[in-house]
């Protein structure tokens, strides 16, 4: 029995300690927004929230997110869209669809450590996360724009 | 042998598309899908046809008869039936067409999706269909109103009258009683009001939030996972197996011999999947496991050695033009099978009951998903609903459906539903392949820069034998086995010894002028099942022809713009094309150290040219910006194409730069994405899209970027280097 706390409410998983996260909440918690691409940490289709930090769950044993909070992409938001899911939507960014919830929780773990993330921050933070369509040029545009938002934000509060 | 035969070519060439991929045009009595539309009426709601409708609240939902795999066409298509119709696309419900025969795309003759040719073939019937159905609209507004329909008119899903405007869905009643009027003539380009016009996807919210449903999410009470371990040689048939380690894991319900191997079912995904590792299998040795990649190569050599080759297309004459020629040159290109690795994995889920079946998938034709259950099950096709899901990646890999024989095969055999899903490994190591190639080129050209003679020959495989044995018991599921094995068997036959398979040697000549050509094909078949791969035979030929096109232009010290444009003066489109690129490249800045090459090729109809700025670092070919410049008649949604042709420059390099799938000893070699490398975002180049749109109906998108990027590299690569890299991928001395 293992106990962690999904999207911000507490849960139990009752199945083998040794299943991959992504699988859990799948198929026991029928969360389906997160994707299995490569079940090798290879691809990022897969990518949630764990205290924060943006892992791999095809390859996190469930009985390692004991205790701890784990966010999939249903749960990125709350109410309404996360500004990225906004901007995604207004740079047109996906294709096929599929690794984008990936991508988003890879980009909203970047800016959440780094609000003011550059082109070359996107780069490696993102280069775990594959896009077969090939919407990297509009994945990268849209977090900028968020970045700079941010950034607008800051240099407004400092220069009042 | 090089026998021609006039009269059998034209035959076959009736299946080839404008410019890409063949299609099977399989249009015999007993494979229509009549009757009853698969729509699901809401409260009161009009259905004119089998593309929309209309509820009294006016809302607008549109059947997409094209399966939606990252390419835009739900949008597109919306967008054409939404302009005649008077309706936003943005304000519609779009929703995946079930199985009837109105749904059938109009130049395969069957409900499917590929060869780019979706908003093409729609673009005509989807706007009568609108033009008709807003002119029923109106008719029924008149009666309603009690005035005459040339006093209203219609402003985005509203009728207008004076200053009153009524919503569309105030007349459905009415409009449902009255006939349909046909052949309503259409607008005129120069009024469009959506199409042209840039908008968000219909799809981009869902696939931002993770709502989005593909086949993989489908998610049914009881159902149980399966996975299928699968022969490493392709083709290979079980001797034995030893089953009673399998047996004893945990979760583990059953295990199933399915045609393509072993299927353990499971009570969940990791357990089957476990299990399926301790399976112990013999497999037959068949002659494919005697081949490894190099002895690919090896036999495409030899048959052109031996001459062995069928004539496709010959026109002028080559002595001639090798005469006329001031430069000649000889060079072979090669290019590697492929794997396509849609990120989502094929899968599918299928529940069987007593008397009926309900399929959840993601596939490229959902008449042939619905034809393999109805042949394997025996059930009246009434009795079996598809749900075709949003496909997460297509590329030609969901055009053919051995995982839905695989899937029926399991569920007849246990009695729960049951979800089939292939892992990465069994998709890059178990699938179908882009067929490698070797194409040997000789050509001639002039002071003057025209390539007088241009003589090739191409080895490999042929994607149509293997399309044909995977489509036919599914487009034809009352067909006897023994009968569709006969058929297959015949193209083999005949694509190898008599004519020539038009997707093996499509791109080789039809972007130039070339007045004086000849285009010879051996087949060279190692038993690696083939198939469509994004952009089909242009994805290796453009990279031989344009390739070549730049050698010929360094021989002659012409430049290599120069050449292309002297050798396109028959083909305006693509004149045009080249015309902007080579405006674009006049007022490009190249930073030192950088390079640029291009590349131009014509595919699906459209006219595509790529400028790639290239540096060498560390040894490494790095692909900063590519400008890409594309004519496609007329944009649906100008910032959809754009990112087709974005994505395809992505799909492309991947192929350009690490794509390979190796035999050995008729094993792939390569597994998951540590070993089958796939461009990630910090390799990924700005792409600038120049968009001609010349005027005309709108040609193909999905695939026509992907042909041009390859050479545009390899030309950019000589010009930093000085080395002519001829093999895909492309690697450095």
């Amino acid at each position: 029995m293992i106990e962690f706390e999904l999207n911000g409410q507490p849960v139990v998983f009752n199945g083998a300690s040794d299943t991959p996260l992504l699988w859990a909440i799948r198929d026991h918690f029928k969360l389906k927004g997160s994707k299995f691409g490569c079940g090798a940490g290879l691809c990022g289709a897969c990518t949630m929230h764990v205290d924060s930090t943006a892992m791999r769950t095809c390859i996190l044993p469930v009985a390692a997110v004991a205790g701890k909070r784990i966010t999939t992409i249903e749960g990125l938001s709350g109410d309404g869209l996360h500004p990225l899911q906004a901007a995604w939507v207004e740079h047109n960014v996906p294709q096929c669809g599929y690794c984008q919830s990936g991508q988003i929780m890879s980009a909203a773990a970047l800016l959440s450590s780094n609000p003011r993330a550059t082109t070359d921050d996107i780069d490696q933070a993102l280069a775990g996360n594959i896009c077969r369509c090939g919407c990297y040029p509009r994945i990268k545009e849209a977090i900028l724009s968020v970045a700079e938002l941010s950034y607008d934000a800051t240099t407004e509060e400092t220069s009042a | 042998m090089s026998i021609r035969n006039v009269s059998r070519r034209r035959f076959l060439k009736l299946g080839a598309t404008a410019g890409g991929g063949l299609i099977i045009g399989v249009n015999l009595p007993g494979c229509s899908f009549s009757g009853a539309l698969p729509i699901e009426q809401e409260s009161d709601g009009f259905i004119p046809h089998a593309f929309l409708q209309i509820t009294p609240d006016n809302q607008v939902i549109f059947y997409c008869p094209s399966d939606e795999m990252g390419q835009g066409v739900r949008t597109g298509l919306a967008t054409i039936i939404g302009e005649e119709l008077d309706f936003h696309p943005r304000d519609m419900v779009v929703k995946a067409a079930g199985l009837h025969e109105d749904y059938a795309n109009p130049e395969f003759g069957v409900q499917a999706t590929g060869g780019s040719n979706a908003v093409r073939v729609f673009w005509g019937p989807l706007r009568q269909a609108g033009a008709d159905t807003r002119a029923l609209l109106l008719n029924a507004a008149a009666q309603d109103l009690g005035v005459s329909a040339s006093e209203l008119t219609t402003d985005n899903g509203y009728i207008i009258v004076g200053d009153d405007r009524f919503p569309y869905g105030d007349f459905v009643t009415t409009a449902a009683q009255l006939a349909m009027p046909t052949e309503t003539p259409l607008k005129s380009n120069a009024s469009f009001k959506y199409i042209g016009n840039e908008f968000s996807r219909v799809d981009a919210l869902a696939k931002s939030t993770g709502a989005a449903e593909f086949g993989i999410d489908a998610d049914i009470p009881g159902m149980v996972y399966a996975v299928v371990v699968r022969a490493p040689v392709a083709g290979a048939r079980v001797l034995s197996v030893d089953k009673t380690a399998a047996e004893a894991m945990p979760g583990v319900v059953a295990i199933v011999p399915v045609s393509s191997g072993i299927a353990v079912v499971a009570n969940a995904y990791w357990r089957a999947k476990n299990a399926a590792q301790v399976l112990e299998i013999s497999w037959e040795d068949i002659p494919l496991g005697q081949v490894s990649s190099a002895q690919v190569r090896t036999d495409f050599e030899a048959a052109l050695a031996e001459g062995d080759t069928v004539e496709a297309s010959t026109q002028g004459e080559l002595v001639a033009g090798f005469d006329a020629a001031s430069s000649t040159l000889e060079a072979d290109y090669f290019a590697p099978f492929l794997a396509h690795t849609p990120l989502e994995p094929v899968n599918a889920t299928l529940h069987i009951t007593d008397n009926s079946a309900e399929l959840w998938t993601g596939v490229q034709s959902i008449q042939g998903a619905q034809g393999l259950v109805e042949r394997l099950t025996g059930l009246p096709r009434s009795n079996i609903r598809v749900n075709n899901l949003y496909l997460g990646g297509g590329f030609g890999r969901r055009g053919t459906l051995t995982h839905i024989v695989e899937v029926t095969e399991i569920a007849m055999a246990i009695d729960k539903p049951v979800q089939l899903l292939w892992s990465r490994e069994d998709d890059i190591r178990n699938g179908l392949y882009r067929p490698a190639s070797l194409m040997r080129i000789k050509a001639g050209v002039t002071t003057d820069g025209i390539v007088s003679a241009w003589d090739v020959q191409r080895a490999g495989g042929n994607i149509t034998a293997d399309t044909l044995t995977n489509m036919l018991p599914a487009l034809l599921p009352s067909l006897p086995s023994s009968l569709l094995n006969g058929l297959s068997g015949f193209a083999e036959y005949l694509f190898s010894q008599w004519t020539v398979d038009p997707s093996s040697v499509e791109g080789l000549h039809e972007t130039y002028d070339f007045e004086n050509h000849r285009i010879a094909h051996a087949t060279v078949d190692h038993g690696l099942p083939l198939t469509f791969w994004r952009s089909v035979g242009h994805s290796y030929t453009a990279f031989a022809v344009e390739s070549m096109m730049d050698e010929l232009a360094d021989r002659a010290g012409i430049d290599p713009m120069s050449l292309r444009l002297a050798n396109t003066e028959n083909k305006p489109r693509m004149h045009g094309v080249l015309q902007t690129a080579q405006a674009a490249m006049k007022s490009m800045t190249v930073p030192d150290g950088h390079h640029l090459g291009i590349a131009a090729h014509s595919s699906f109809a459209t006219d595509v040219a790529e400028i790639a700025e290239v540096s060498i670092e560390n040894g490494e070919i790095r692909v900063h910006k590519v400008t890409c410049v594309a004519d496609v008649g007329t944009a649906i949604n100008p910032d959809i194409v754009r990112a087709q042709l974005e994505g395809a420059v992505m799909f492309g390099l991947t192929a350009t730069l690490y794509g390979r799938i190796d035999l050995d000893q008729g094993e792939v070699k390569q597994s998951n994405f540590h070993d089958y490398q796939i461009l990630r975002m910090d390799r990924a180049p700005a792409v600038d899209v120049i968009l001609v749109n010349s005027g005309g109906d709108p040609t193909g998108i999905g695939e026509p970027g992907v042909p041009p990027i390859a050479p545009a590299v390899a030309n950019a690569v000589f010009k930093a280097t000085g080395q002519r890299l001829r093999e895909l991928p492309l690697k450095l001395a």
